[in-house]
C-alpha cells in the first residue's frame, strides 16, 4: 500500500487527538477501592471554590445550611438530625451561653489546623463573619439581624453576641445557636489575599473563583470539568488528632460523575458505579427485591427515609380565589384529599403516613414530635379520604348545590379552583392530580395546571400582591431538619411578616395572617422553660389544623439517601448501634459526615 | 370507482396495512363499548401493579362459596414461592458462617430440618465480615417470610367485636380451600397492569390511541390541506405568485421542523396546551413538501391540452384548479394525507417526550403515556407493561400507514405497477 501524504496527516491528527485526551484519561482511573462516587448533588459544571459565595455550583464541597456540608470547609459545630443535637468540629466541647442569654462564648479545638498548616484560630471565626456583613454575602445578609458581633476573646476563645430587643433580650437566640452548625469558617490570611485581589469589591468578591482557598476540611479539590467533581483526601487533615475523629476519613477520594438526569443517575447506581446516590430513584425496594442488587436506605422497609420537609399545599388567601376565605371550603378539600394514594404513587412510598405520622407542623423525626401535645391535637387531625366528612363540614357551613348543576356555590359563584405545581417536577404533579381528584368526589371542581417553574417561581414568591388566576391551591415547601427547627419551618408556613414583600423565598406564600400566631411565634425561641415550649407548639399546631391555610401533602426526607454496597459497606442504617446515631445526610453533611470514618471495603 | 377500489384491494401491502389499521380502529371503537372504566381513574395504590388478575381478598374469604379441592403439590408450591434454591444456598452459607455449622450437616433440600436451623441460630445482630446491610436486610425478610412456611393448620381470620373491640373468630380457612374466581363479586381483571399514577393501562391505552389518531388526523389534515392550496396555486399561476409563495416554503424547509415545534410548543404554555392546540400546531408545522410535491405536479399539469381547453372557455381558476387539475393529483394527495397522519402521529409522541405534548391531564396520548412512563423510570425498573405496549402501537400504526402508502403508490404510479 503506498503511504500517502493524507494518511501520514491523518495518523498524525490522531495521535495528537489521543494526547490531548491522555490527561482526561488518567483523570478516568481513580481506584476504585479508594473512591466514594456519589450522584444526585452535583449538576453542571463547578464554578469555583469560594465559601464565602452560594453560586459555585459546587455541591460537594460548599452547601452552608442545617446540616453544611463539612468535606472541604467546616463548621465550628455539626448538626444531627436524629437527636437534635450539635456536636463539637472546629469548637472544643460544648458552647456556653451567658447567664443573661446574650451571648455564646465557646472554644476551637486546639489541633485544628489549615491545609497550610497554620492553627485555626477565634481571628478567623470573626474575620469570617466580619467579611459576611461587609460584602454583604447571604450568609451576611440572612443573620446580620440577629448577630451583633462575632469577636475573639483570645487566639482560641470566640464570643458570638447577640441583636437585643428594647427590653435586653437575644433578639432570636435559635438562630445565633444555628449560626455555628450551619456556616463554615474561611481562614483570615486568605480572605484577605482575595479582598487584595478583588480590590474589596462585593460582586468580584462572591464571584472570585478561589483557586487558592485555604480549607479545614479532609477533602480538597482534585479534579473538576463538565463531566465530574473529584474530592482528594488531605492527609495531614487535622481530624485525625484524638480529640475529634482519631482516624482519616476512609475513601481517599469523593468522586462526582455529573449525569444528564436522574434516570442516569439509577443506572450507574444499579451498575454499582455509583456508592452514594442522593436522589429519587422510584420504587426503590424494586432494586433489591426484583434486581436482587446490594442496595439499600437507611430504613429496610417503607418509608425507606427519615422525612424531614413536609411538601405542603397552600390555599390563595390573598383574596383573589372566590370562597377559599371559608376555613370549611378549605378544610373540607384537605379531608377529602386521598393521602394514601399521593404517598403510595407520587412518592412510591418513600414517605411516612399521615397513620404514621399524624399531622402537624412536626417533620417524623422523634425530635420534632415531642414538641407539641399529640392527644390535645388528635380531634383536629384528618388522615384524608374523608368525603362523608368534607360533605358534611360543607353543608354545615351553608356551602350548598343551590342550582343543582353538582357544583357547590359561595354567594352564587361555583367554586371551582386551579390546583398547580411547577411543570416537570413529577412527585408534585402526581401529588396535584391527586388533590384536584378530590374536589370531584364533594361537588368543588379542581382542575389542575401546570406552569414552567419559571413563572410559577416569579408568581408565587410576589407576595406584595393578591395571586393571579390558576394559583387557587399550589405547592411548595417547607424547612427541613435543623437546629432551629420546627420552630423555622411554622414561621415559614405561619407568620405574617412575609405577607407583602416583593421577593418572598421564605414561606407563607398563601398570604395567611393572623397575629395570634405570629405572637406565638416571636415568643418561642426565648422561652427557656421546655414546658412551655411544647405548650406553645401545640398551641400552633391547634390554630394551623383550625385555620388550614395550607396542608402538608407528604413527608420528604433531607437527602435520598440509597447506597450501593459493592464496594463499600458500614453505611449508616436504622439500629446499625452507631452512638451518637449518624443520620443518613450521604455522608457529607453536619454529622453524616461520621459516615466517612466508619467505611470499610466489601472486598478489603 | 369500483374498479379502482378493487384494483387497491389487490394490492398485497395495502390490504395487510389495512387490516392492521382496522384492527385498531375497531378495538378503539368497540373496548369503550364493553369497559366502561374512566380511562384517567387512579384505582392501584402503589405503582406499576403487574399484569394479571386481581382477586378480591375479602369477599373470597366472605361472600364467595368455598370448595375443598385436595391436590398432591400444593405444599411443595406454597413453600417454593416463599423458599427457593437461592434461598436456601443463602442459608446455608449463613449457618456456616455466622453459627459455624460444619458444612455437611446442612442439608438445603430438607426444608423442615433447614428451617428448624435457621430459627435456632439465625441472629440478626450478627455482623460478618464481609457481610453488608443489604444483605442482612435479604436475611431478616427471609427469615420473616419463612414464619408459618411449614404450618399445616388452617388461618384463622378474627373480627374486632364493635362494641368491645375484642377479637372474634370468625373463619378458619384451611390450607385446601379454593374459591372459584367467577364467584367472587370483585374481580377486575388489569390485563397491562397499571401505570405511574395507579390507572389501568389498557384502558387509558385505548382512550390514548383514540386521541392520538385523533391528532394525527387533524395535524394531517392541516397540513395537507395548507400544502395542497399553496402547492395548487403557486403551481398554476407561477410568476410572482410562485416566487413568494416558494420563498416561504424554502424559509420552512431549511427551518427543521422539529424545532419549529419545540419552540412554538413551549411559547404556548402548558395551560393552553390542549390535544388540539397540539394538533394544529403539527400541521402548521409540516405541509412544506406536500406543498412543493403538488406544485411540482401542477407545473406539469398546467399546459396540458384539456386545460388550456378549460381556460380557453372561460372557467374560473377555481374551477380549474377544483375540476381539471385536482383528480389528476388526488392519489398522491390520499398518499400524502396518510403520510402526513402517521407523522403528526410520531411528532405528538416526540413532543410528549420532551414534556411539550398535550397538557398531562385531560386526556391520555400516547406520547404522554411514554413520557411519564419514562419519568417514573419504567425501562429502568423493568415494568415492561407500561411503555412497551405504547411503543408497540406507535410503531403498528406508523408501519400499516406506511404499507397502505406504498400500497396505493403501487396501484397509481405506473412505474411501479407489477
Amino acid at each position: 500500500m503506498k503511504v500517502t501524504r493524507f494518511t501520514i496527516v491523518t495518523l498524525l491528527v490522531v495521535v495528537a487527538m489521543m494526547a490531548a485526551a491522555l490527561p482526561s484519561l488518567a483523570q478516568e482511573t481513580l481506584p476504585r477501592n479508594e473512591t466514594l462516587y456519589f450522584n444526585g448533588q452535583q449538576w453542571g459544571a463547578v464554578v469555583g471554590w469560594n465559601p464565602y459565595s452560594s453560586s459555585m455550583n459546587n455541591a460537594m464541597a460548599i452547601a452552608q445550611g442545617a446540616s453544611a456540608r463539612v468535606t472541604m470547609f467546616e463548621s465550628p459545630y455539626l448538626y444531627n438530625m436524629l437527636d437534635g443535637q450539635v456536636y463539637p468540629l472546629l469548637a472544643n466541647g460544648p458552647f456556653a451561653w451567658n447567664d443573661a442569654r446574650t451571648e455564646i462564648t465557646f472554644s476551637l479545638n486546639p489541633a485544628a489546623h489549615w491545609n497550610d498548616g497554620t492553627p485555626v484560630t477565634a481571628e478567623d471565626v470573626a474575620y469570617t463573619w466580619a467579611s459576611h456583613v461587609k460584602y454583604n454575602t447571604p450568609t451576611g445578609a440572612g443573620n446580620v439581624a440577629y448577630i451583633e458581633d462575632i469577636g475573639a476573646v483570645d487566639e482560641m476563645t470566640v464570643v458570638v453576641k447577640a441583636k437585643l430587643d428594647e427590653n435586653g433580650a437575644a433578639l432570636n437566640p435559635l438562630l445565633v445557636e444555628s449560626y455555628l452548625s450551619a456556616n463554615y469558617v474561611a481562614q483570615k490570611a486568605w480572605t484577605q489575599v482575595m479582598e487584595e485581589r478583588v480590590g474589596e469589591d462585593a460582586t468580584a468578591f462572591l464571584a472570585d473563583i478561589a483557586e487558592d482557598v485555604v480549607f479545614s476540611g479532609p477533602y480538597g479539590p482534585f479534579f473538576a470539568d463538565e463531566s465530574k467533581v473529584v474530592l482528594v483526601r488531605d492527609d495531614n487533615y487535622w481530624g485525625q488528632d484524638a480529640s475529634m475523629w482519631g482516624k482519616l476519613p476512609a475513601p481517599k477520594y469523593l468522586a462526582h460523575n455529573i449525569f444528564a438526569d436522574n434516570a442516569a443517575g439509577t443506572t450507574a447506581l444499579k451498575a454499582g458505579e455509583v456508592d452514594v446516590s442522593q436522589q429519587f430513584n422510584s420504587n426503590v425496594q424494586d432494586l433489591w427485591l426484583e434486581d436482587g442488587l446490594a442496595i439499600s436506605t437507611y430504613l429496610p422497609e417503607a418509608p425507606y427515609q427519615i422525612g424531614a420537609s413536609l411538601p405542603t399545599a397552600f390555599f390563595n388567601l390573598t383574596g383573589s380565589s372566590v370562597g377559599l376565605d371559608n376555613v370549611a371550603v378549605r378544610k373540607a378539600i384537605a379531608m377529602a384529599v386521598d393521602y394514601p394514594t399521593i404517598i403510595a404513587n407520587a412518592m412510591t412510598n418513600q414517605s411516612a403516613t399521615f397513620e404514621q405520622v399524624p399531622r402537624s407542623l412536626m417533620n417524623p423525626t422523634a425530635g420534632e414530635q415531642a414538641l407539641y401535645n399529640h392527644e390535645a391535637v388528635a380531634d383536629l387531625q384528618w388522615v384524608g379520604n374523608d368525603i362523608e366528612g368534607a360533605k358534611a363540614l360543607l353543608d354545615e357551613a351553608g356551602v350548598v348545590d343551590s342550582d343543582g348543576d353538582g357544583w357547590r356555590e359561595v354567594d352564587g359563584v361555583n367554586l371551582h379552583y386551579v390546583a398547580t405545581c411547577p411543570n416537570g417536577w413529577s412527585d408534585w404533579q402526581a401529588a396535584i392530580e391527586v388533590v384536584a381528584a378530590a374536589g370531584a368526589q364533594i361537588g368543588i371542581d379542581i382542575t389542575t395546571n401546570y406552569p414552567e417553574w419559571s413563572v410559577y417561581q416569579t408568581v408565587v414568591t410576589k407576595s406584595d400582591e393578591p395571586l393571579p388566576e390558576g394559583y387557587d391551591i399550589f405547592m411548595m415547601w417547607s424547612n427541613g431538619a435543623g437546629p432551629t427547627e420546627p420552630w423555622g419551618r411554622i414561621r415559614n408556613m405561619l407568620s405574617s411578616e412575609w405577607v407583602g414583600m416583593t421577593s418572598n423565598w421564605s414561606g407563607n406564600w398563601g398570604g395567611y395572617v393572623n397575629p395570634e400566631a405570629d405572637a406565638l411565634i416571636q415568643a418561642i425561641p426565648t422561652e427557656t422553660d421546655p414546658d412551655k415550649v411544647v405548650e406553645l407548639y401545640t398551641e400552633l399546631v391547634k390554630m394551623y389544623l383550625t385555620d388550614v391555610p395550607s396542608f402538608t401533602l407528604m413527608y420528604r426526607p433531607q437527602s435520598f439517601h440509597t447506597v450501593n454496597e459493592s464496594v463499600w459497606t458500614n453505611f449508616p442504617f436504622d439500629g446499625d448501634g452507631t452512638e451518637p446515631p449518624v443520620p443518613p445526610m450521604d455522608c457529607t453533611d453536619g454529622w453524616g459526615i461520621a459516615c466517612l470514618y466508619n467505611l470499610e471495603l466489601v472486598n478489603p | 370507482m369500483k374498479h379502482l377500489l378493487g384494483q387497491i384491494f389487490r394490492s398485497g401491502k395495502f390490504l395487510f396495512g389495512f387490516v392492521i389499521f382496522m384492527i385498531i380502529m375497531l378495538t378503539v371503537l368497540i373496548y369503550p363499548l364493553l369497559v366502561e372504566y374512566p380511562p384517567l381513574k387512579t384505582i392501584s395504590r402503589g405503582t406499576f401493579l403487574p399484569p394479571g388478575i386481581y382477586v378480591n381478598v375479602y369477599d373470597s374469604m366472605t361472600f364467595s362459596e368455598s370448595y375443598t379441592l385436595i391436590l398432591d403439590n400444593a405444599a411443595t408450591k406454597r413453600i417454593a414461592s416463599k423458599l427457593n434454591a437461592e434461598d436456601r444456598q443463602a442459608m446455608k452459607e449463613w449457618l456456616v458462617i455466622g453459627a459455624e455449622l460444619p458444612e455437611d450437616e446442612i442439608d438445603v433440600d430438607d426444608t423442615a430440618k433447614l428451617i428448624d436451623l435457621w430459627t435456632t441460630n439465625f441472629d440478626p445482630t450478627v455482623r460478618l465480615p464481609g457481610m453488608t446491610n443489604a444483605d442482612r436486610n435479604y436475611y431478616i425478610r427471609l427469615t420473616a417470610s419463612l414464619d408459618g412456611l411449614l404450618a399445616t393448620e388452617g388461618a384463622t381470620v378474627a373480627v374486632a367485636n364493635e362494641d368491645t373491640g375484642v377479637l372474634e373468630e370468625k373463619y378458619v380457612i384451611d390450607q385446601t380451600t379454593y374459591v372459584n374466581v367467577g364467584e367472587v363479586p370483585n374481580v377486575r381483571v388489569l390485563p397491562l397492569g397499571t401505570d405511574n399514577f395507579g390507572r389501568d393501562v389498557l384502558t387509558e391505552l385505548i382512550k390514548a390511541i383514540s386521541v392520538s389518531l385523533t391528532i394525527g388526523f387533524v395535524a394531517g389534515t392541516v397540513a395537507t390541506t395548507i400544502g395542497l392550496i399553496l402547492g395548487l396555486v403557486s403551481g398554476y399561476i407561477g410568476g410572482i405568485v410562485d416566487d413568494l409563495i416558494m420563498f416561504i416554503t424554502n424559509l420552512f424547509t431549511v427551518i427543521p421542523s422539529i424545532i419549529l415545534l419545540i419552540l412554538i410548543s413551549f411559547s404556548i404554555g402548558q395551560e393552553k396546551r390542549g390535544a388540539f392546540t397540539i394538533a394544529v400546531v403539527i400541521g402548521f408545522t409540516s405541509w412544506v413538501w406536500t406543498a412543493r410535491a403538488v406544485r411540482a405536479q401542477v407545473i406539469s399539469l398546467r399546459n396540458r391540452d384539456h386545460v388550456n381547453l378549460s381556460k380557453l372557455s372561460g372557467h374560473s381558476i377555481i374551477h380549474i384548479l377544483a375540476m381539471d387539475i385536482l383528480p389528476y393529483i388526488a392519489s398522491y394527495v390520499v398518499m400524502a394525507l396518510i403520510l402526513q397522519i402517521s407523522s403528526g402521529i410520531l411528532a405528538e409522541a416526540g413532543l410528549s417526550i420532551l414534556g411539550l405534548g398535550p397538557r398531562t391531564t385531560e386526556v391520555p396520548t400516547l406520547g404522554l403515556m411514554l413520557n411519564w412512563a419514562l419519568i417514573y423510570q419504567a425501562p429502568l425498573l423493568g415494568k415492561w407493561w407500561a411503555y412497551f405496549p405504547v411503543i408497540l402501537i406507535i410503531a403498528l400504526i406508523a408501519f400499516s400507514m406506511n404499507l397502505m402508502n406504498t400500497g396505493l403508490d403501487q396501484v397509481f404510479n405506473p412505474a411501479l405497477r407489477d
